[in-house]
């Protein structure tokens, strides 16, 4: 277990460079820098003053150069100044944490909460009217782009009842009832595609395990349907939702990105977005490199969670 | 075996979504006398990259930074058409020309407190001014300065006592005092580094800044010792950046916002009206016109058949009614009047390549392209750039459609609108089609900017030495007909040259709830009205 362990976090920690390589290296192949950007909000480009001011921020030493120097920084916990605002990146990227993890708890939540449950009952009521209900709503949700659906709920809001949650962020810790309002729906169109990929999963493995002979001596020794289906099948079925859910979980920044758009949430996803349109290579780097971080160790997670669910796996000679 | 309860958990979100829906929005009644008192909620046109607007050439900037700063004088924002004649004490409380227009002086108020209780006096303005003409011993320098063209015909600036301060001119200049008093032309206190106020708003205006989130928000709380009585009538505004149109229009209808953002169209406008009828818009003129920029340093384009047969070739009458929906002035390169001042009568306006009957123009423009070598057999083949947004995109499309009618090839370039104008700044692009919006409707802020040899925002490097000549000329006359009229011949030169054809002049879009009162439009300025200082809530 060690040893494996050991390995993933190796592994992790290749990926993320690599990860910082590629973003480094992508971020200069777009066309034009920061100085390009800082002269375009003042319409006009002066040659003499961008040269000084490439000089000034760093960015006309050699690539290999600025790309050793984020890294160490990077390392060292420093994060640099976003050159858009001229303030520490930190201080820019700070208040956008917790909107952006609030909003990927929720949506996760929200997915997990309706695709398993749904995704047993459909299994369990095979072929009756709740599996097709359920069945439509899971096609429904794997139809429906969250950028979509965000935008038909703000719109159907506005239209029936003059009402849409706060344009400005409350903090849970200012007005809870206030932040959730303005959380749950679009937590709720970001998690609904993810709940109808997990109770698709869930359904399909569900219904291989439940033919399994172990569940039909279950039912055989009269235990209850309850203990049959949520202890012994559920927890079997778990591997391949459990897999799913860590990589939605990756695959969730990239509804955020429009649905914080849409609702007006100011997080980080919206902000990545904005930063790279603005070439400041301090924020993009270091924010998909937090991100990067998040992913990497949810993946690993999600892999030392199997042990726990199939003790039968040993990762030994893994 | 246990049943589940699959809608469980959709009815307890359905409910706790019901339990926190809140109610409509209110709306006022007409009164006449001010109320003082609210927080007006406003969604600007988009983040402004800083709060210092000497170091922009974004709306966005001039709407969020306004109502922290003064300026020396200001255009009465009450009056619908900015001139010399409308301008109002702000800073100064009178001031004065002498010796033919070569020396401006400036009388100022001695009651004036920065927002951090710092006396104002004349050192500000020096401080300012010094900063934004580069002068050799200028205190500050400016780290993007955009507007230095603007000041470049003074020689200097003297603070003989706290409250007087003289601009010596190298030349007379009636315009300086139009440019000084533009949204794009606030005092700077002297005690704040420049670099502070990007982020940092230290002014003397009717409110100060509450708190700053670059990207999101805004927000001012009132000066409750600003030097004009019983203004301003708010307690705060609050701008909220709010990225997506659609959203934007949400949040007015459902009265989270007072009034909309700028930059909407009639569509826009039309749409959030549409199941709020209380809602009011107000339709007027504006500086921001669509040009044709055509590089005249490459060839074919340095051909004047090559660019008048272009020119031809756009209908604007199809302009008006395709990517303008209705929603645009025709002129040259100075909006025309009404509401401008300074630009081309009606009558000459409807002459200009582009005006007549589209047919008998294309042909024409056909001919020009035969006579300069191009046909069907050998096409003048021409890529059209845009910068990547709508507003733009819609108009470079339709003139592909107008240019491939007299066949020329045309295809459409989007360049993404973070390095728009290095991209024009550095002549990379046959033919564009860009927006410009001028800080303010005069002669020398337009023509000099944008015409004048060698000038940093002289995209299509148009060059005529008779031009600039002219455009001295007009600088320096006195007499306000003989300027005019001036004007009007450099105007006309300019359309006979192809230089930098403008298609149209966009109008503007306000929409707020009835509840709003004071706030003000211009007709030919959309930079020099955000101070407001007499906008009122009628709740």
């Amino acid at each position: 277990m060690r040893t494996y362990v050991v390995k993933r976090v190796l592994i992790a920690g290749v990926t993320l460079l690599g990860m910082s390589l590629l973003l480094f290296v992508l971020m200069r192949l777009a066309p034009g820098n920061i100085t390009d950007i800082i002269f375009e909000s003042a319409g006009y480009v002066d040659e003499g003053d961008r040269r000084k001011l490439e000089a000034e921020l760093g960015i006309d030493r050699p690539v290999v150069v600025q790309y050793g120097r984020w890294l160490a920084d990077f390392l060292r916990g420093e994060l640099g100044k976003s050159y858009r605002y001229d303030l520490p990146a930190w201080e820019v990227i700070r208040p956008r944490l917790p909107v952006t993890v609030e909003l990927a708890v929720l949506a996760m939540g929200f997915a997990v909460v309706l695709g398993v449950p749904f995704g047993v009952i459909s299994a369990v009521r095979r072929g009756r009217p709740l599996d097709y209900a359920l069945r439509v709503v899971s096609l429904a949700g794997l139809s429906m782009p969250s950028f979509w659906l965000a935008m038909v709920i703000i719109l159907t809001l506005v239209r029936a009842l003059g009402w849409i949650p706060s344009m400005t962020y409350v903090s849970p810790f200012d007005d809870l009832g206030a932040n959730l309002a303005q959380f749950l729906l679009p937590a709720l169109a970001v998690g609904y595609r993810s709940s109808a990929l997990i109770m698709r999963i869930t359904r399909s493995t569900m219904l291989e395990v439940l033919r399994e002979d172990y569940i039909r001596t279950a039912w055989a020794k009269g235990q209850r349907g309850t203990q049959v289906v949520w202890r012994h099948a559920l927890k079997n079925a778990s591997l391949p939702v459990v897999t799913l859910i860590g990589i939605e979980f990756a695959f969730l920044i990239g509804g955020l990105i429009v649905t914080e758009t849409v609702f007006n949430l100011p997080g980080v996803a919206r902000y990545l977005v904005d930063a790279i349109q603005y070439r400041d290579y301090p924020i993009v780097q270091n924010l998909a490199m937090l991100i990067a971080i998040v992913v990497v160790f949810a993946n690993l997670t999600v892999d030392l969670l199997y042990t726990w669910l199939d003790p039968r796996i040993k990762y030994g000679g893994a | 075996m246990t049943r589940p309860r699959p809608l469980r958990p959709l009815l307890s979100l359905a409910a706790v979504a019901l339990l926190l829906l809140a109610g409509g929005p209110a709306t006022g009644q007409n009164a006449a006398t001010p109320k003082s008192g609210g927080v007006l909620v406003t969604s600007p046109l988009a983040a402004t990259p800083s709060l210092s607007p000497h170091e922009e050439s974004t709306i966005a900037t001039v709407q969020q930074a306004s109502p922290c700063f003064n300026n020396l004088v200001y255009f009465d924002p009450a009056k619908k058409v900015e001139s010399v004649d409308t301008l109002i004490p702000e800073l100064a409380e009178k001031w004065s020309w002498q010796d033919g227009y070569r020396n401006l002086v400036f009388f100022l108020r001695r009651d004036v407190k920065w927002h951090d209780g710092k006396l104002f006096t004349s050192a500000d303005v020096k401080y300012t001014f010094d900063a934004v003409r580069g002068a050799p011993d200028a205190r500050a320098k400016l780290r993007v300065n955009p507007r230095k063209l603007w000041y470049e015909n003074i020689e200097a600036i003297e603070a003989p006592d706290a409250a007087t301060v003289v601009f010596r001119l190298k030349h007379p200049q009636p315009s300086l005092l139009p440019m000084l008093a533009s949204g794009y032309s606030p005092v700077y206190p002297a005690h704040v580094p420049l670099a502070e106020l990007k982020n940092r708003c230290v002014g003397t205006g009717p409110f100060k800044l509450k708190e700053n989130k670059p990207g999101e928000l805004v927000e001012y709380v009132r000066n409750p010792d600003y030097f004009v009585k019983g203004r301003p009538y708010l307690d705060g505004i609050k701008f909220v950046v709010i990225r997506d149109r659609s959203t934007q229009i949400a949040a007015l209808q459902s009265g989270q916002l007072d009034v909309a953002g700028s930059g909407w169209n009639k569509t826009n406008a039309e749409n959030a009206r549409s199941g709020h009828p209380k809602l009011t818009i107000v339709e007027a003129d504006s500086n921001v016109n669509d040009n044709v920029l055509v590089n005249f340093k490459r060839a074919p384009f340095t051909d004047v058949r090559i660019r008048r047969a272009i020119n031809l070739a756009l209908d604007r009458k199809a302009y008006l009614v395709g990517p303008r929906q209705g929603a645009a002035t025709f002129g040259g390169a100075l909006l025309p009047r009404p509401a401008g001042v300074w630009g081309l009568p009606a009558a000459e306006v409807a002459k200009l390549p582009g005006m007549g009957d589209a047919a008998k123009q294309k042909a024409e423009a056909k001919k020009l392209l035969a006579e300069a070598g191009f046909g069907p057999a050998n096409p003048l083949k021409i890529t059209v750039s845009t910068r990547a947004l709508a507003i733009y995109v819609d108009t470079a499309s339709w003139m592909v459609d107008q240019l491939q009618q007299i066949g020329v090839e045309a295809t459409l370039e989007q360049i993404e609108s973070g390095v728009w104008h290095p991209k024009m700044t550095r002549l990379e692009y046959q033919v564009a089609l860009n927006l410009t919006g001028v800080g303010i409707d005069d002669p020398d802020a337009q023509l000099f900017e944008n015409y004048r040899c060698g000038s940093q925002r002289n995209f299509s490097a148009y060059c005529s030495e008779e031009i600039d000549r002219l455009m001295i000329q007009q600088s320096q006359t006195l007499d306000p007909k003989k300027r005019l009229a001036l004007v009007q011949d450099i105007d006309r030169r300019l359309q006979a040259d192809g230089a930098r054809p403008v298609l149209g002049w966009a109008k503007q879009y306000s929409v707020y709830w009835p509840h709003v009162k004071g706030w003000a439009v211009h007709e030919n300025s959309i930079y020099n009205v955000s101070r407001r200082q007499d906008v009122w809530l009628d709740k």
